[in-house]
């Protein structure tokens, strides 16, 4: 998932079960939800090395 | 004494000019032999005031002559004009009263190196992209926050694509760098730039940077042409030119969504701060745990207080029964029989158990049961003697016992 989509809806969650009187099933799940974001975003954040992709090659370079 | 005056009072009255009258006049001379013209020269001793206004002087090999540059006439040039830089001006010649100076007040400035024809066609070029809204600062995308891919459109092998490199590694290498070759100067640069831009749109980029490092000297003249430009704001993302220089804005500088003075800086604006995401995601893992406390915490309360609760309840309804039982207890108490067999009654009954309630339940020699209250006797109902011809003691009193049994049954 797209690390900026990733860290929205984990921020949401976080509002969420600060803000509203969830009942403690909803609550819970939303954690749960909010944990599995939260792995994922590191993980994403952990990737050091950029890749670099080349799109075809110079037009026009050799005219 | 008075001589002296009088010969200044006659000099005066002969028709000496004052300062004033003279440079009045000297203006007015050269303002009607020397209607606004076109001068070339070079460019020198160039100021630029705090008010705006550039003052310099236009040379040749043999002379020159003080300009001045107005605000309102110089700000829509590109920049000011370096020491030495060959020109043309539109200018009007004039005297300047205060210091008595012959100057051109200029009013257009073009260079004559290939920038002089450029600027007309920047210009015109400009109008026309304006005209079609391109310069409308409400096209102007916003960034991604977190870009998974960056196209890069430039030289492969420049300066400004290692840049680029080097910042993004630093900052955000969760992203992708797509590279998209041309040649952004020289022969066919306009061409390639141009298909180069129309290839981001299938590199499905996030954000895409037009970049061209080097020096000042390099030429910009793809990123002025019309052509390139249009093919910028036809990018279906935001797009980040760093082209210029900070003193040449190009046209592409101005259709960009967002104008980076170095390819370094494009990569900046590109990027968020990995270091920094990781912060906030820590900050926001710290919510989601005392969100989920605060949440359990406040079940427990309400468990906590309708536990409370229900204890209270049973305990005053146990006690209410409690109550009820006790009360219940003493009447029934109050009621039972041998409660009143204890004040002294008697029950007498029959062997069947009847009770014996009447006289005529008695009759002579009938035997009955008498209830006592540590017991039973049996009893049995004694012949009637007339109480006036029999009196013996002790029968008389058996007697008694007898009817008092009856009666009381």
């Amino acid at each position: 998932m797209d690390f900026g989509k990733q860290l929205e809806r984990l921020e949401e969650i976080v509002r969420r079960l600060e803000a509203e009187d969830l009942d403690l099933d909803a609550a819970l799940k939303l954690f749960e939800e909010g944990v599995e974001r939260l792995r994922a975003a590191r993980e994403q954040l952990a990737e050091a090395e950029l890749k670099v992709k080349k799109a075809l090659k110079v037009e026009g370079a050799d005219r | 004494m008075g001589a002296p005056l009088d010969l200044f009072a006659a000099a005066s009255a002969e028709g000496a000019w004052t300062v004033s009258e003279v440079t009045r006049r000297a203006r007015a001379v050269v303002e009607a032999g020397l209607p606004p013209l076109w001068v070339r020269g070079e460019v020198t001793g160039f100021k630029a005031w705090r008010s705006g206004h550039w003052y310099f002087s236009l040379r040749d090999k043999i002379a020159q002559i003080r300009c001045v540059m107005f605000r309102n006439d110089n700000r829509g040039l590109p920049g000011p004009p370096a020491d030495g830089t060959q020109v043309f001006a539109f200018a009007r010649p004039t005297i300047y009263d205060e210091k008595g100076e012959f100057h051109l007040t200029v009013r257009e400035l073009l260079s004559t190196e290939q920038g002089g024809l450029w600027k007309l066609a920047f210009e015109k070029a400009r109008a026309a992209l304006f005209k079609d809204g391109l310069l409308d600062p409400a096209r102007k995308r916003r960034l991604p926050p977190f870009p998974r891919r960056i196209a890069v459109v430039t030289s492969p092998d420049g300066a400004a694509l290692r840049d680029i490199h080097a910042v993004v590694t630093r900052r955000w290498p969760i992203a992708e760098l797509v590279v998209v070759p041309a040649k952004v100067q020289g022969e066919g640069a306009e061409a390639s730039v141009c298909a180069a831009l129309a290839r981001v749109a299938r590199v499905e980029a996030d954000v895409a940077i037009v970049g061209r490092g080097g020096g000042a000297a390099e030429d910009l003249w793809a990123f002025n042409s019309e052509r390139v430009a249009r093919a910028l704001a036809a990018v279906p993302v935001p797009v980040i030119s760093a082209v210029g220089h900070e003193t040449d804005v190009t046209l592409c500088d101005l259709v960009a969504d967002l104008r980076a003075p170095t390819p370094s800086a494009a990569a900046e604006a590109a990027t968020p701060d990995r270091v920094e995401v990781l912060g906030h995601v820590a900050h926001l893992a710290q919510r989601l745990a005392r969100g989920l406390t605060q949440r359990s915490q406040r079940a427990v309360d309400r468990l906590d207080r309708t536990a409370d609760r229900l204890t209270g309840a049973i305990q005053f309804r146990l006690e209410r029964s409690r109550a009820l039982l006790a009360a219940h207890g003493a009447r029934l108490d109050a009621l039972s029989p041998l409660r009143i067999l204890a004040r002294g009654y008697a029950v007498a009954r029959d062997a069947d158990g009847r009770v014996l309630k009447r006289v005529a339940q008695l009759p002579e020699g009938r035997e009955f049961q008498l209830r006592v209250t540590d017991g039973e006797v049996a009893a049995r109902v004694q012949p009637t003697v007339p109480p006036l011809h029999v009196v013996e003691r002790g029968s008389g009193g058996e007697a008694r016992s007898g009817g008092e049994a009856g009666g009381e049954a």
